[in-house]
């Protein structure tokens, strides 16, 4: 939610024909910021000099300290810049392969911000005790992997880091010279000959005579001081301290990650011949008023996490770094990779993730930073939004409706005005004067409500949550360090609460509660456990600062200034607010906190979307894109707004956008104050009945979506998969971000984001392991057969008609009774779908618990592996196996679901009409219907056979066999 | 709001059932609507046929949790077929159904108050309980309805009343009408003769540079009039939108575009800026900068006085009749310099003694003439023939108000009984241009019913109008209970960056004539609700009576 009127003042003013405009001019360029100018303009001087260029940078081997009992060494390291700058380099290679290089300045004029990583890692890493650094003349090296395939190699002069794989280079830190960490100096006064003001960007530009680094640094100082943009003037007291560093990929052609900015999954380049974009990719949390739907521009969240992929190899980088940082994409050959990364401030602290596989290097990462753990299971449902419903009768009527046409939701969410001038918690009496009574209702029939909480707090006398702040003294402080920083928000006159502040922590988490607190302290009393939370506008939002954020000088707990900490504040914020939803009730149950803005590691503390996304097809493509580039870089709790925040969508683009959002791990419909109410009950017919249709589907595949979460919680693999994740070796499938998979469900789904579409081509992937070449319409049973060397089809998608495809070799299971909610569907029989493969082989797994407490951790879930194989020449065996850790039977859960059977078998794609379907315990006859059809095995596309078994008479969490001959 | 939500009882929902897998217990009939009783019977071989006749299953098939029909109807009872329906029979209380959504999904549907819906020990039977609630509401309602309905057959004796008033004055309208018609034409008759005598004497001094003069001024100024209008709208229009955007903008003061408008504005207005600090705290936002704003009305006050004059002097010089000012003009120019008492004698004698005079005066006159003492008869019919003209002008104005009176009359009349309009009856008509209040705090929202709504800001400042009368319900049939639940104000003042305000007010039965709410659903969409005792039917008409209107079903009278 944003800034409500500057559309309609742009209307107003300029009388454009849209009133839908990005105001580009508030958020920097490189061009427009010092340190950015000066990385690349190193960049530059680097190119133009390619071979005589060599890094000032090395090692000091005299200095080189290994570790005696773990996988770590120490070195000094200088730069021939300024011979009495000492640096200090550390390299640890970690248990799981991954190298950290770590390099910060030692015995500085002041310190480096070195915290960054210590909020991104869910614990410190396990250092290796079994590989071991060799130090030789020219370098130090390690050698380890289960065939010693990996090598990472430290070269002292200059310093440079190479992981290799089998030999062949993966990742090179500093190959190109880049590596420049700016150290602390002080002023000097007016040394200069000339001082030019200028540069249309107000850039201050200070020329030196006779400057003997002038080839690596360049002849001026470029505002090293102080910057000016637009109307502000960032004092920069600490002086220039940015760093540069480029990391190359040699044999990697495609790159991903880098979340969030509005573009595809496979970043395009920035630099080098004919740039996709001009300006670097910047990560800069930031709250861009209508965005555009194609930028290199960045968004709410940062994750400096990157992919590199080839056919044989997917490798990472994480750059643990949290102030602003720009980042140039280049590829020199089809196969290789160059980028290069410059920050404002604070060490070198980059993760090396050697895969070689995408799941490994997600395994890798969520050693890491922690996988996204398994949310509550209702929040996986429909969430209906709205900036805003006005009253508490305003929701109970919304509900009233949503009942009444029968059409299911989960969450009912309260945007800014229900508080009292956006005093969040307090209740505006006026229109929301029985809060706890409106929740009841929404809780009785098996609900919940998300209520709105921002971080900036209204600076009143009457708001005992800014003033008990204020006493505590945990609220960010404006530059020179003394009192409350004071910016405008929704609230008008605001403070920010300082989540770096360790005193801020028990006093934020107790607000939350819903009983009286013993210290006296403000608590919600006027909400219930089922009210989940909403964090927005944490990047932090502030209506009249720099880029509309905090300004970089203000600051925090520990005298750090914002530019250091500034793309983790967002984290900080949702983490907190996490573990007080999660800790106010006892035992702890699972939070749902939705956040804006997020850095490495957000992941662990709940939701995120796409921010103020706008209602046009461009927007609806790119939310897709963007969703699964969040996915990679671990936050796979992720959406996009269905029907867009701005403005008005046809019911054509409405529909189109519930098909999107229903493939969304995270699926809510929003829209902006402005707009028209677009609830599905408000639609016409045959709008209507389709997003109803849509929601049941999704509601019918909720077992699918809470496996995949489930698996993602194990793994780190995102629930959304892109082609390069499944399929790292089918080239063809690198630059696809338009269709993907859901887990490891086989559902391949393509939304489609164009007007008027009746059919849609679908790539089917060359398969690598060439027996699952068969894939079946999840609504029509259709096989289509593919291709070894991948293969596009073409689906029927008229509007109530979403291309989604089962690959051959699943089994997915579905709960097909429609609810009012997903807790009223709990004890519903399950529907099994066998998608059988060229071999006549599937399988498929399903978990299951009680979607709210934490009592999974102690055994308490049904885990289960279905597989169909093989009987005899022509039958199949379907059988159900327990997956979960043994010892577990019997467990409370499983208990209480005795009574949960599977009510149905669907099996497509069988060569014949079975002679007989029977238990194999007991071997009682099953019913069962057969429809002939095309079989998997065959050539043939058209409608696959089907076999319909009726209610085995199992439940679902037990072992069971079917056979069928 | 939702009754029936706080009826629920403690839902055991949630807890796991009670039977095992499918439980073979559940009668074949057991959901089934009593109309369809008959048609779930087993056939001699035990088996069923679907409802839809599309395939035959084993009667055990029936009930059995399980959807073999392509039409659901095997599953009355278990809600295993999506799209189908439940009949719970309710025994003591008002049979009915409910979506297969709801049945087995743990939840004691209050419309089910048998507790059918859920498998059996899950739900307790509060039919006697809920049968006695929903007879007691029902007697409560009715009560409300007789005494309302007393109301309105007084508000339909008001119409009837009404109906004689109007056609009465049709009648002697009528009367007044044809006798003002003959005056008209006798008078035109004489201003048609005095004119056809001194027509081409009267062209002839049309022809004079004054008056042709005197003829483009006129059009200049009427021109000159309807542009002056035309900007006064656009500016009025413009001080809404910059009013809207000065209180409705976001204090985003990194958008100078919008801060250099608001204050653009408030210089022009003379008015304090919105956000000026201290006016803010403590949340004061509403009132700042008022007082100086009621100053500034004063001064608009006194600008609105001098328009008025001016837009009366303006009306009276564009209603001249020229002709006759033209020959006023002759007759100026042609007297002598200093009037003979003779010919203003007329002003210096009681009005009684006029016609005596003037007919000595015409005597004296004429003999004058012959004599030649004095000039010229032309001037002396011409003023004849422009008094007559004002006689005739007023005599057509009367008989035009006059048969205006009597549209008026017919319209209303029309409109009386108009489903459309008053009802059937009429019983809206005692309410016309009726004015409803309700005051929310920061606001007051009036409604007069049939013509216009508005929003008037109880802290000073602009008065909205939010709609002018528009329709009944459109949704609804005319003349159903329904059709007067919904009345839609359209066409208001437009948002700065929205719509045109509307209004949708939302009537039910009631004592008084009253707004109960008022909310802004939309932006500048306003749903108003409120009472009437002219829908209150009496008790045995109407579909189901109270309520907006014949859109309720039983359940939700629960």
């Amino acid at each position: 939610m944003r800034l409500s009127s500057l559309s309609g003042v742009l209307l107003l003013l300029t009388c454009l024909p849209s009133a839908l405009a990005l105001k580009a001019g508030d958020f920097k360029t490189c061009a427009q910021s010092g340190f950015c100018r000066r990385g690349r303009a190193l960049a530059e001087r680097a190119n133009a000099n390619a071979g005589a260029w060599t890094s000032p940078y090395s090692v000091d081997p005299s200095t080189l300290v290994i570790a005696p009992h773990e996988a770590q060494f120490t070195a000094g390291v200088k730069s021939s810049l300024y011979p009495d700058i000492k640096f200090g380099l550390d390299v640890r290679v970690h248990k799981d392969g991954v190298v950290r290089v770590r390099m910060d300045e030692v015995g500085g004029l002041r310190k480096r911000y070195d915290e960054a990583a210590s909020w991104a890692l869910i614990q410190q890493p396990e250092i290796s005790s079994e590989i071991r650094w060799t130090a030789g003349k020219k370098d130090v090296r390690a050698v380890y992997g289960r065939k010693k395939e990996f090598e990472v190699v430290i070269t002292f002069e200059p310093l440079r880091v190479t992981l290799l794989r089998n030999g062949k280079e993966q990742v090179v830190l500093n190959g190109q010279g880049l590596l420049h960490m700016e150290h602390f100096r002080t002023k000097e006064e007016t040394p200069a000959t000339a001082q030019v003001e200028g540069g249309e960007e107000g850039e201050q530009v200070v020329i030196k005579a006779e400057n003997p680094r002038a080839w690596f640094e360049g002849e001026s100082e470029d505002a090293y001081w102080d910057e000016t943009f637009l109307s502000w003037t960032d004092s920069k007291p600490k002086g220039p301290e940015s760093l540069s560093l480029d990391i190359n990929f040699p044999n990697h052609g495609h790159v991903y990650g880098i979340p969030q900015r509005a573009t595809h999954l496979d970043l395009p380049t920035t630099t080098g011949e004919n740039p996709t974009f001009t300006d670097p990719y910047r990560l800069y949390n930031a709250d861009v008023f209508e965005y555009l739907a194609s930028s290199p521009m960045s968004l709410y969240g940062s994750i400096p996490l990157m992919h590199a992929h080839s056919p044989d190899s997917t490798v990472a980088i994480f750059n643990a770094i949290a102030s602003e940082t720009w980042i140039d994409v280049s590829h020199p050959t089809r196969s290789s990779t160059n980028t290069q990364w410059v920050s404002e401030s604070g060490i070198l602290d980059v993760f090396i993730l050697p895969g070689p596989t995408p799941s490994d290097v997600f395994a890798q990462y969520a050693t890491l930073t922690g996988a996204a753990p398994l949310p509550a299971h209702w929040a996986l449902g429909y969430h209906q939004c709205r900036w805003n419903y006005v009253s508490t009768d305003d929701v109970r009527s919304v509900q009233k409706r949503f009942d009444e046409e029968d059409i299911p939701v989960d969450v009912f969410w309260l945007d800014i005005e229900y508080a009292e001038e956006h005093k969040y918690f307090i209740w505006d009496r006026k229109n929301f004067p029985d809060p706890v009574d409106m929740m009841k209702d929404v809780e009785a029939v098996g609900r919940k409500m998300v209520v709105i909480v921002d971080p900036h707090l209204k600076r009143s006398s009457n708001y005992p949550v800014y003033q008990e702040a204020s006493e505590l003294n945990v609220l960010v402080k404006p530059k020179n360090g003394e009192g409350e920083y004071e910016g405008w928000c929704w609230s008008g006159s605001s403070s920010w609460v300082d989540f770096f502040n360790p005193n801020s922590w028990d006093w934020w988490k107790g607000l939350f509660k819903t009983t009286v607190r013993d210290d006296g302290k403000f608590s919600w009393l006027d909400s219930t456990e089922n009210v989940h939370v909403w964090n927005d506008m944490n990047e932090p939002s502030i209506f009249n600062g720099p880029e509309i954020t905090m300004p970089k000088d203000s600051i925090h707990y520990g005298g750090w200034e914002h530019r250091d900490v500034h793309n983790i504040n967002g984290m900080l914020f949702h983490n907190l607010t996490s573990q007080a939803v999660s800790t106010r009730s006892d035992p702890p149950k699972r939070p749902f906190v939705l956040t804006r803005s997020f850095y490495a590691g957000s992941q662990r503390f709940g939701a995120m979307w796409t921010g103020d996304n706008l209602g046009t097809w461009d927007h609806m493509a790119v939310g897709i894109y963007m969703v699964l580039a969040n996915g990679v870089a671990g936050m796979t709790f992720a959406g996009s707004d269905v029907g867009g925040f701005f403005g008005n969508p046809e019911p054509e683009m409405l529909v189109r956008w519930y098909q999107v959002g229903a493939f969304n791990p995270f699926f809510r419909a929003h829209a902006h104050l402005d707009t028209k109410r677009r609830e599905p009950f408000l639609l016409d017919e045959p709008y209507k009945s389709i997003v109803r249709d849509i929601l049941r589907l999704r509601y019918s595949m909720l077992p699918v979506w809470y496996t995949a979460f489930h698996e993602g919680s194990l793994t780190g693999v995102p629930v959304l998969r892109p082609h390069y994740v499944m399929f790292p070796q089918d080239e063809a499938g690198f630059s696809i971000d338009d269709q993907y998979f859901v887990g490891s469900s086989g559902l391949l789904v393509k939304p489609v984001v164009q007007k008027g579409v009746t059919e849609t081509s679908v790539y089917l992937p060359e398969d690598q392991v060439g027996i699952a070449l068969v894939y079946y319409n999840y609504f029509t049973n259709y096989i289509y057969t593919g291709s070894a060397k991948g293969k596009n089809v073409t689906v029927p998608s008229a509007l109530h008609q979403t291309p989604l495809l089962i690959r051959g070799g699943s089994i997915v299971s579905t709960r097909e009774r429609p609810r009012r909610s997903s807790p009223l569907m709990k004890y519903d029989p399950f529907t099994l779908r066998v998608a059988l493969d060229k071999s006549g082989n599937a399988k498929g797994d399903l978990y299951l618990d009680d979607g709210e407490t934490y009592d999974y951790q102690q055994g308490n879930y049904i885990w289960r592996e279905f597989v169909a194989g093989k009987n005899g020449k022509k039958g199949v065996k379907i059988s159900s196996k327990d997956l979960g850790i043994a010892g577990r039977a019997g467990n409370e859960f499983e208990m209480s679901m005795e009574s949960v059977r599977v009510e149905k078998i669907v099996v497509v794609g069988l060569g014949g009409k079975p002679t007989s379907v029977k238990l194999e315990a007991g071997g009682k006859e099953l019913e069962w219907t057969y429809e002939p059809g095309v079989a998997a095995d065959g050539k043939k596309e058209g409608e696959g056979s089907v076999l319909v078994i009726k209610d085995p008479g199992v439940g679902v969490g037990i072992d069971w066999v079917v056979v069928v001959s | 709001m939702l009754p029936w939500l706080l009826l629920l009882v403690p839902i055991p929902a949630l807890l796991a059932p009670t039977p095992a897998l499918a439980g073979p217990g559940i009668p074949k009939t057991h959901g089934v609507a009593p109309n369809l009783l008959s048609r779930y019977t087993p056939s001699s071989k035990s088996t069923w046929k679907c409802l839809d006749g599309s395939k035959e299953i084993a009667w055990s098939a029936v009930n059995d949790d399980y959807c073999d029909c392509l039409d659901g109807s095997d599953e009355p009872g278990t809600g295993a077929c999506p799209g189908t329906s439940f009949y719970c029979k309710n025994e003591g209380h008002i049979g009915t159904s409910i979506p297969a959504t709801r049945v087995n999904d743990g939840l004691c549907e209050v419309e089910c108050c048998d507790g059918s819906d859920e498998k059996s020990g899950v739900c307790p039977n509060l039919c006697k309980e809920i049968g006695d609630a929903y007879r007691q509401k029902l007697e409560e309602e009715n009560k409300l309805r007789r005494k309302g309905s007393k109301i309105r057959s007084s508000y339909i004796s008001f119409a009837k009343k009404e109906k004689k008033r109007l056609e009465e004055s049709i009648t002697s309208t009528l009367a007044e009408i044809s006798v003002r018609e003959k005056e008209v034409a006798r008078l035109q008759d004489i201003v048609d003769r005095t004119e056809s005598l001194s027509a081409a004497a009267l062209e002839h001094k049309k022809q004079s540079p004054l008056y042709t003069s005197l003829l483009a001024h006129h059009e200049a100024l009427t021109h000159l009039r309807s542009l002056h209008a035309a900007s006064l709208a656009r500016e009025a229009e413009l001080g809404n939108i910059l009013d809207g955007l000065r209180r409705g903008y976001n204090p985003n003061y990194q958008d100078m575009a919008v801060l250099e408008a608001v204050r653009g504005w408030e210089g022009v207005k003379g008015l304090k800026h919105i956000y000026d600090e201290g006016g803010l705290k403590d949340g004061e936002e509403g009132g700042e900068g008022e007082v100086k704003e009621g100053e500034v009305k004063v001064a608009e006050g006194e600008e609105e006085r001098d328009e008025e004059t001016m837009e009366k002097e303006l009306d009276m010089l564009l209603d001249v009749d020229h002709v006759s000012l033209l020959l006023e003009h002759e007759r100026h120019v042609n007297a002598p310099v200093e009037e003979s008492i003779l010919f203003d004698i007329t002003s210096y004698l009681p009005d009684t003694l006029i016609p005596q005079y003037l007919t000595v005066k015409e005597s004296i006159v004429s003999l004058l003439q012959k004599v030649g003492v004095v000039r010229g008869a032309v001037d002396g019919s011409s003023s004849d023939a422009s008094r007559t003209r004002e006689l005739l002008s007023a005599a057509q104005h009367s008989l035009k108000l006059t048969t205006e009176e009597k549209d008026k009359a017919e319209e209303d009349l029309k409109d009386l009984f108009d489903e459309r309009w008053f009802g059937k009856e009429g019983e809206w008509k005692k309410l016309d241009k009726v004015c409803l209040e309700k005051d929310t705090g920061d606001y007051t929202y009036e409604v007069c019913l049939f013509e216009e709504a508005r929003q008037k800001p109880n802290s000073g400042g602009q008065t909205f109008s939010l709609g002018k009368f528009h329709s009944w319900n459109e949704d609804a049939e005319p003349g159903t209970p329904a059709y007067y639940s919904k009345q839609h104000y359209r066409q208001g003042t437009k948002c700065w960056n929205g719509p045109n305000r509307s209004v949708v007010f939302l009537l039910t039965c009631g004592l008084e004539n009253e707004i109960l709410s008022v909310v802004e659903l939309e932006k500048c969409e306003y749903q108003l609700t409120g009472t009437s005792p002219a829908l209150c039917l009496p008790v045995g008409e109407g579909t189901t009576g109270v309520g907006t209107g014949g859109m309720k079903t039983a359940k939700e009278e629960l």
